[in-house]
């Protein structure tokens, strides 16, 4: 791959307790470009999005082996801050979770946890990241109302919003329009293909017509194993792999 | 299990053997009528041909359904494609025995040229070629696909050749000149089968590769 590589999983091994969850994976995600991670439920591919911002810390039996390299950087290493890291790499979840605070607040929340108090600052990044998140014209005049006033599409393009303020570089999308309705469903992959002009992106999706959309790479996983990875289209129309055709074709078990 | 999406497949599979058979069938009669002077076997095949008209129209309904409603992947969806373009090129070649019946129907009415030998042996290639492509698409057996591609190179030289016997033909015996152009005519619509053939052998390539071969443009 000649891209640049952002973000690099390096023999990655993770357990909850003694359940060994994901099996060596090594994959790179390339600047700028979209890895769509697709395999049927408990195929670790949403733990594996969590060990790219840590997010697995947060589980008291799990354990992780192997090193992701952000940046040159193993975010593995216990002396680097978590919140830091979180900054750099943002997620959005499967159902939208606004805070029941105003859409501005929401937006404006990881800049002030982030100590940032100018106001004009403050505003002009709200506003820029709701124009990001193709939010703006729809919000523009009740921004100080409550966010769970907003759709079901329109609270996860709030979420993305959030999640775009801080200036991330690398986002991560849990199944980011499961829960949608068709036309918002839409919406947000809209979003995504715009967003990887700034961003690199890496999404999780059952939906494997979605994955092969949105996605510029797409990676397969089965049983805690990368199966096979590669150009979207490739992957989709000619896999090399027998297991991954039985998967994408509906064979599978 | 099978699910239902892979059990239309093998409807869309079942319609096009049952088309390459029809198409098969009217070209052997074709061959026949034209080599043996048969005008009621040239009449079967100018009324069979509505059958495999309609057979088309039921394979593209079919793929552009299971396109649009099961977004297929892979293999599934190169199987779909690649029926939808082998349905066309059967439809084509059934159109080429009509065709062919049609100048057996008006060579039948004439005292006979004298026969030539390399048109019975351009008709046993086409009829070869497309026997060996149905092969090769029933046991997804691309070797045998590739086989059919090189056997066009000879259905062509057969062609160039009754051409110019036929054109030389022409200027010493001035009267049956209307039977050696039809003569020309349905040597031409052979070879045309022959070329109709290589395209099913490079869709049964594509489907079972993923490879596509047209105009020597292999990716």
């Amino acid at each position: 791959m000649s891209a640049l590589v952002k973000m690099t999983a390096k023999h990655l091994d993770f357990y909850y307790g003694d359940f060994h969850a994901l099996k060596d994976i090594s994959l790179d995600f390339l600047l700028h470009q979209v890895t769509a991670l697709i395999g049927p439920s408990g195929c670790g591919k949403s733990t594996f999005l969590r060990c790219l911002n840590r997010m697995n810390d947060l589980i008291p039996t799990g354990r992780v082996a192997g090193e992701v390299i952000l940046d040159g950087e193993n975010i593995n290493d216990p002396r680097l801050d978590v919140v830091t890291l979180r900054r750099r790499v943002g997620m959005v979840f499967q159902k939208p979770n606004p805070f029941p605070k105003t859409i501005f607040e929401n937006v404006a929340y990881g800049l002030r946890v982030n100590g940032v108090k100018d106001r004009d600052f403050i505003a002009n990044r709200v506003e820029r990241s709701l124009h990001q998140a193709a939010l703006w014209d729809e919000v523009s005049d009740r921004l100080h109302r409550s966010a769970l006033s907003l759709s079901g599409g329109q609270q996860q393009r709030l979420c993305i919003a959030r999640a775009l303020a801080v200036e991330p570089e690398v986002l991560l999308m849990d199944e980011p329009a499961s829960a949608l309705d068709p036309i918002a469903s839409q919406k947000i992959e809209e979003l995504i293909t715009t967003l990887k002009a700034d961003y690199t992106i890496v999404i999780v999706t059952h939906n494997m017509q979605q994955a092969a959309r949105v996605s510029d790479h797409t990676a397969f996983f089965y049983m805690g194993r990368l199966i096979e990875v590669d150009v979207t289209e490739t992957l989709f129309t000619k896999p090399k792999l027998r297991q991954t055709e039985d998967y994408i074709t509906g064979r599978f078990g | 299990m099978e699910s239902r999406f892979h059990q239309e497949l093998e409807e869309l599979r079942m319609m096009i053997l049952q088309m390459a058979a029809l198409t098969e069938r009217a070209l052997q009669k074709a061959l026949q009528a034209l080599l043996e002077r048969n005008m009621q076997l040239a009449d079967e095949v100018v009324e069979s041909d509505q059958e495999i008209n309609l057979l088309e129209v039921n394979v593209d309904r079919q793929s552009l359904r299971l396109l649009a409603l099961d977004q297929p992947m892979a293999r599934d969806l190169r199987f779909i494609v690649g029926c939808m373009r082998i349905a066309v090129d059967l439809e084509r070649i059934a159109d080429q025995a009509v065709n062919i019946a049609q100048r057996a129907q008006f060579l039948s009415s004439r005292p006979p040229l004298p026969p030539h030998p390399a048109m019975e042996q351009l008709g046993e290639v086409a009829a070869d070629m497309l026997r060996t492509v149905l092969h090769a698409f029933v046991n997804e057996n691309s070797e045998q696909a590739m086989e059919v591609c090189q056997m066009d190179d000879t259905a062509d030289d057969l062609n160039v050749r009754i051409l110019k016997d036929l054109l030389e033909y022409i200027g010493k015996d001035v009267p049956s000149v209307e039977q050696s152009v039809q003569t020309i005519i349905a040597a031409r619509c052979l070879e045309r089968v022959a070329d109709q053939t290589t395209n099913i052998a490079e869709s049964v390539i594509f489907i079972n590769k993923g490879v596509n071969i047209k105009h020597h443009c292999q990716q």
